[in-house]
């Protein structure tokens, strides 16, 4: 054959590249990537013939070239995924995380060009296969934690601990390297003690762009703060606890809240004026009296975190 | 006096910034030629990574290297990552841009990895063109690495050598010569490393890389996790002489050891730079490790972790 012929015999890339993906990323290894439908749609060639696709080394085989692309493909990912969820992974044991990872990464693909969104599905994937607790047989925090509940009262809500300490992790992973208030001067408490009593309840308050709420069914803020401390803590007991995470000086903060004050941040970042959310919070808190004694001081507190970023008063009559 | 290549200046001996040494960096400001940064890490960035790299950017000369360009890949260009890599480039004031000659994914998808294409007409003038379009949207010729590989195709017509000749000639833009890349690449598929180092156009050779790798006995992984072998030093000998006084940068990506030492191992190469270019002091005497036989993952892996309280 002339060169002109053997070149006019080279298949077309991209047919080529499909084939490869299609190999290199299968689940179950080279050779059922090669036996694949995917990759038989491309190129109709089985492992014994590899070799007119991929050409062998002196030292290794087709497959055993392909091979090294297709480790790589899973463990590179699998590695990233563990440095984005830490906690989740502390949590779960690295073998467990890697399961619920590996089936992440074959059911939602990257499609970026930035390792930065490759866990953007990742607590959606949690909440629409909720890892059952028979799943977790054998993980870490099983053998080294104590039980803090009887394991079949936890197992229906097993899912939520694992769901809502990855939405933590997300969040404070988007609220990193996301949009952020450093060049701009937030709301301070002085401009905010400073508005006249008859001007505040129509007031609306305009949040930093980098302000989160969370609510969770398991106080995984606490969790995480045990991590962080390099305490072993046990998985906790169901519990509803709240969050605020924000970003101050390009490090990322957290701040636990309680229900009344979720619900009233909720309300303001959604837009309601400082009248209508407090009083959306006084129809289910019991005790109002507490509630109107603690508003100054919760204002105070968010102000000097840095949780507004500018108010909007009524305009004068 | 050497000439700049392509417009692109010798910059000396550079460091791969990583995270890791963010806050060494801006509270020491070592003595560091320049630094090449992962475009990706930093064009979308809104945080601390990108407000450091803009102090980083106000002391050092910065070149950009992306892991995800995709050149030959049969998939579109990215137009929306183009348009970001130049405007981060211009932020920057990017002395230049590269990435690899490699295909990351089709069909939409990424797999984060330096894939491999066939070596022939077809592949050469789907790259060519590829390259054109991206130099006319960075507006300045674009430098390319040869990575390295752990397959080959029945299809190839030609050597790694001859097909970035040729595409570097004919779509005129520079090579990123990764030293480390052309020995791991040789073992993995039984070449001569010094005739590849020889073949390429040098006067197209705007960089050298250098870095670790994991020889696994049979085949090598470029891991990046550890200190320039000596085969590799002597090939960057070889390299430097033949393509002359070009800039040169480490990389060193797992297992990453305190910025002190990361910079004395690039510092070494003053001891592997020809007599051509004398009157730079020597680094004492390097003394390469033996090659390590643990397992490790092919770079790229780039992610910068969060900063929380």
């Amino acid at each position: 054959m002339n060169d002109e012929a053997r070149e006019d015999a080279t298949r077309e890339l991209d047919v080529v590249q499909r084939w490869m993906q299609a190999v290199i990323t299968h689940p179950l290894g080279i050779a059922s990537g090669v036996e694949s439908p995917e990759a038989r749609a491309e190129l109709d060639v089985d492992t014994t013939h590899l070799e007119s696709i991929v050409a062998r080394s002196k030292a290794l085989t087709s497959v055993e070239r392909l091979a090294i692309y297709g480790n790589a493909y899973y463990a590179r990912l699998l590695e990233c995924m563990r440095d984005l969820f830490p906690a989740l992974v502390d949590a779960l044991g690295e073998d467990l995380f890697d399961s619920f990872a590996f089936s992440y990464l074959q059911q939602y693909p990257s499609r970026s060009y930035t390792l930065e969104h490759l866990a953007d599905r990742f607590v959606q994937f949690l909440e629409e296969t909720r890892p059952e607790l028979s799943e977790s047989t054998g993980n870490e925090a099983d053998d080294s934690g104590e039980p803090a509940a009887d394991e079949g009262a936890i197992a229906a809500t097993w899912p939520d601990f694992i769901i809502d300490l990855a939405r933590l992790e997300w969040t404070i992973d988007q609220v990193f390297d996301g949009p952020g208030v450093e060049r701009e001067a937030p709301l301070t408490a002085e401009r905010l003690m400073s508005i006249p009593a008859d001007q505040w309840a129509d007031a609306r308050l305009a949040p930093v762009v980098c302000l989160r709420l969370l609510a969770f069914k398991y106080p995984v803020n606490d969790y995480y703060t045990a991590f962080r401390a390099g305490d072993d803590a046990p998985i906790p007991d169901p519990q509803e606890s709240f969050a605020a995470i924000t970003r101050r000086d390009y490090i990322v903060r957290r701040f636990e809240l309680s229900k009344p004050q979720y619900e009233l941040l909720s309300a303001l970042v959604e837009g309601r004026t400082v009248g209508e959310a407090i009083a959306d919070v006084a129809t289910f808190c019991a005790d109002v009296d507490t509630l109107a004694g603690s508003l100054q001081d919760w204002f105070r507190i968010w102000s000097v975190n840095g949780f507004f970023q500018q108010i909007h008063l009524p305009p004068d009559d | 006096m050497i000439p700049p290549r392509l417009g692109y200046d010798r910059l000396g001996l550079g460091v791969g910034l990583r995270s890791v040494h963010f806050q060494h960096i801006l509270s020491e400001q070592p003595r560091v030629d320049w630094f090449e940064i992962i475009s990706e890490n930093f064009m979308d960035s809104q945080g601390r990574p990108r407000h450091v790299l803009d102090q980083i950017a106000e002391r050092y000369p910065i070149v950009m290297h992306g892991v995800s360009m995709s050149i030959g890949s049969t998939d579109p260009l990215n137009r929306d990552y183009l348009a970001k890599l130049k405007r981060l480039a211009d932020s920057v004031q990017a002395r230049w841009v590269s990435d690899h000659l490699c295909w990351t994914g089709v069909a939409g998808r990424n797999s984060h990895d330096l894939l491999p294409i066939p070596l022939n007409e077809r592949t050469l003038r789907h790259v060519v063109q590829r390259i054109r379009i991206v130099q006319d949207v960075l507006e300045r010729p674009l430098v390319l690495e040869n990575p390295s590989s752990y397959v080959t195709f029945a299809d190839s017509t030609m050597s790694e050598w001859e097909f970035i000749s040729r595409m570097a000639d004919e779509a005129d833009c520079g090579l990123l010569l990764d030293v480390n890349n052309v020995y791991v690449s040789s073992v993995n598929h039984d070449f001569d490393p010094a005739e590849y180092i020889a073949s390429v156009p040098h006067r197209r050779v705007v960089q050298f890389h250098l870095a670790g790798h994991t020889n696994m006995g049979t085949h090598c992984i470029d891991t990046h996790d550890g200190q320039v072998i000596d085969p590799v030093w002597e090939l960057y000998r070889l390299a430097y002489r033949l393509a002359g006084g070009v800039s040169t940068l480490l990389e060193w990506d797992a297992k990453i050891p305190p910025f002190p030492e990361v910079h004395a191992e690039v510092m070494k190469a003053r001891q592997y730079i020809d007599d051509a270019h004398p009157g730079l002091p020597l680094a004492p005497p390097a003394s390469g490790p033996e090659e390590t036989d643990s397992g490790g993952i092919p770079q790229p892996l780039h992610l910068i972790p969060a900063e929380v309280e």
